[in-house]
């Protein structure tokens, strides 16, 4: 078990900047996710902590001592690689077995841990087989079995479940969790998909173009996204965001006047409502005409025609309520509405706008 | 194919039946050649010239099998065959032993002072470089060295020569493997070496293999050197075969016999070796 700590940590590959100044903590037996867009720099960032790619700038610690120039091989990490990168001339039992090769672990003991990492991510009966031979649910797990196989101080995985079908991305997505509770073992996971974030891990990185836009649990992250970035990224459907100007306690978004209370923002602003906070009602807020209707399931999302502009409005319980054409009236409470600077792109805490004629 | 062939020959297209006139002439040029030495092989000295048309065996002479016997029993065809083989094998084993190292550190290290593209065009300029020109040096050198008429001075010309074609190659196998294989090796507690040995070699084995098969071929048809290089002891099959020439001229009888000794071996090899590169294609085939 470890705690890492990444002090001003920079990475640039030739001229390209990847990482320009990240510090980040992480606590023993933690979960953490680092979310964000391909490319932001995510890979990267694993890697560093894997000692494959060696930090250009700043320090990297393992339970508070440097690590920047310790190889690989000596840090006792545990990788699942996007890929799996499970060795194709070796069977399950040779790939799951060849950590242990370099401890110098007698042979009944490599024969005990192999099957006891292979009963962990059940695939006990596969260990004969070869790599080529499994489905991608499996390949899966004998990469988790790799991993854990040498009870590694941090485990790392990268983009894990993205190239399993949906529904076995489900079941790998709770089982991994439990098996990092069971194992408190201090992981790392890098995804894209905001879901697998805010569902598997304790904390969330929300990453954008090498820099950390907000640290927070999958909650704050939702709930108060730091940015404009963090607020669109996160959640699904994604927020409605619109432009709009503040000035004298008012709000104009679209040429239509809302009252804003609470801390005084003024300038160029974005108003962020999320789909699942607009409500239709009978009376009162603002008149609104439905222009699309898209079943999910248990909830529909309405694309509605306001005096804001287009919004997505997100109503729970199976089958539509209301037709395209439908003139309706929504409304919002002030508690749910974010309000970012415009250009900083930034939260203005403590704003409130609502839907009062100004 | 199969659904072309089921259409009426009617419906064949002008351009396709030329298509295969000219697959039939190429076929029949190609394989003239054996015919031709399978025949001149099988006739007695004096048939040679008085044979005239296709000489078929049987119809056109009575075919013996006396040259074969002499030279399957001749002292020097053995020595010929025994000195490409060692040659040929000793070229290969080195320039891949040499080659395979140079490749990887290519594929996956960056040079400091060089960069890496220009090591490899460097390594490519040594196959423009026509041999000819280098006939002379290499001679002064291994004379020298007292290696002139050894197999070790053809051994080390030919790896010299088949070398920069396999780190080409090779480089390029290397580059194509995935890297994160590799670095898998590295997080799970092995060094580079480890990486290279147990990893990126067995996964580029049926790559190393046709290189093999390709340094071989190229030794074992080498003539200008082995024949500079070689007066007596290290004479190789090509030099050999160029040498079926008495004072009454040229021996066709044993020309063709040692034409098609000669080329037993490569085509052995090649159909091994096919077999063994495709099972490689499979992967898992090749053992780490
Ligand atoms: N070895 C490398 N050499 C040069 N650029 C790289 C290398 N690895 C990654 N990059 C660049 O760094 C950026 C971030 O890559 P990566 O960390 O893989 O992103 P993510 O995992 O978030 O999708 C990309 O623009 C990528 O092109
Ligand atoms: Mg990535």
């Amino acid at each position: 078990m470890a705690t890492i700590e990444f002090r001003r940590i920079q990475k640039q590959f030739g001229d390209v900047t990847v990482i320009p100044d990240m510090s980040l903590k992480i606590d023993d037996g933690e979960f953490v996710s680092l979310l964000g867009p391909s490319g932001c720099g995510k890979s990267t960032t694993l890697f560093m902590l894997a000692g494959i790619y060696l930090p250009s700038g700043g320090d990297l610690l393992f339970d508070g001592a440097r690590v920047n120039e310790v190889e690989a091989r000596d840090r006792n990490v545990g990788i699942v690689f996007q890929s799996y990168a499970l060795y194709p001339h070796m069977t399950v039992f040779k790939n799951i077995a060849f950590p242990l090769k370099f401890k110098k672990v007698p042979d009944a003991e490599v024969s005990r841990r192999v099957h006891d990492a292979a009963e962990l991510v059940r695939v006990a009966e596969l260990l004969e087989r070869r790599p080529e031979q499994l489905s991608g649910g499996q390949q899966q797990r004998v990469a988790l079995a790799r991993a854990l196989v040498k009870d590694p101080t941090l485990l790392l995985l990268d983009e894990p479940l993205s190239n399993l079908d949906a529904s076995l991305r489900l079941v790998m997505r709770t089982e991994i969790k439990a098996l990092q509770e069971r194992l408190k073992v201090t992981t790392v996971l890098v995804t894209h998909d905001q879901v697998e974030a805010t569902t598997m891990a304790d904390r969330i990185v929300c990453m954008s173009d090498g820099k950390i836009e907000q640290i927070g649990t999958p909650d704050d992250l939702y709930r108060r996204p730091a940015s404009r970035f963090v607020a669109a990224f996160v959640g699904s459907p994604p927020i409605n965001l619109l432009d709009g100007y503040a000035a004298d306690g008012r709000l104009i978004v679209n040429d239509h006047p809302l009252a804003l209370e609470g801390e005084p923002a003024t300038g160029e602003v974005i108003l962020g409502i999320r789909p699942e906070h607009l409500q239709f009602m009978a009376t009162g807020g603002l008149e609104c005409r439905i222009d699309q209707i898209e079943p999910m399931g248990r909830e529909t999302l309405y694309v509605a025609d306001s005096p804001l502009g287009n919004i997505r409005v997100l109503e729970s319980g199976a089958g539509a309520r209301h037709a395209p054409g439908e003139n309706l009236r929504i409304g919002f409470h002030p508690e749910h509405v974010l309000l970012f600077e415009r250009g900083r792109e930034t939260l203005i805490t403590g704003a409130r706008a609502s839907v009062r004629q100004g | 194919m199969a659904e072309m062939a089921a259409r009426p020959v009617g419906e064949r297209g002008f351009g396709e039946s030329l298509l295969w006139l000219v697959a039939i002439c190429v076929t029949l040029a190609f394989f003239f050649p054996f015919y031709w030495a399978i025949s001149q092989g099988l006739r007695n000295p004096i048939d040679t010239f008085t044979v005239s048309g296709l000489g078929v065996p049987w119809l056109s002479f009575d075919p013996t099998l006396d040259n074969w016997i002499t030279q399957l029993s001749s002292p020097e065809s053995r020595r010929a065959l025994a000195n490409s083989t060692i040659v040929s094998v000793g070229a290969s084993v080195l320039a891949l032993a040499l080659g395979t190292p140079a490749a990887y550190a290519l594929a996956r290290f960056r040079f400091r002072r060089v960069p890496n593209i220009d090591i490899t065009i460097w390594f490519l300029s040594q196959r423009i470089l026509p041999p000819v020109a280098t006939v002379i040096p290499f001679y002064l050198v291994m004379r020298a060295f007292g290696l002139l008429d050894t197999q070790l001075a053809l051994i080390l010309v030919n790896a010299t020569f088949v070398l920069p074609f396999a780190v080409v190659i090779l480089r390029q196998t290397f580059l194509d493997l995935p890297l994160e294989l590799e670095e898998a090796v590295l997080v799970d507690g092995g060094t580079y070496r480890t990486a290279f040995m147990r990893v990126a070699l067995p996964l580029a084995a049926p790559s190393i293999a046709a290189t093999a098969l390709i340094s071989f071929a190229f030794s074992w048809n080498e003539f200008l050197f082995a024949i500079t290089l070689s007066s007596r002891d290290s004479l190789t099959i090509p030099v050999f075969i160029a040498g079926s020439v008495d004072t009454r001229g040229v021996q066709f009888w044993f020309m063709a016999v040692r034409a098609l000794i000669a080329m037993v071996p490569p085509v052995l090899i090649a159909l091994l070796a096919q077999r063994y590169i495709v099972r490689g294609l499979t992967l898992g085939a090749v053992k780490g």
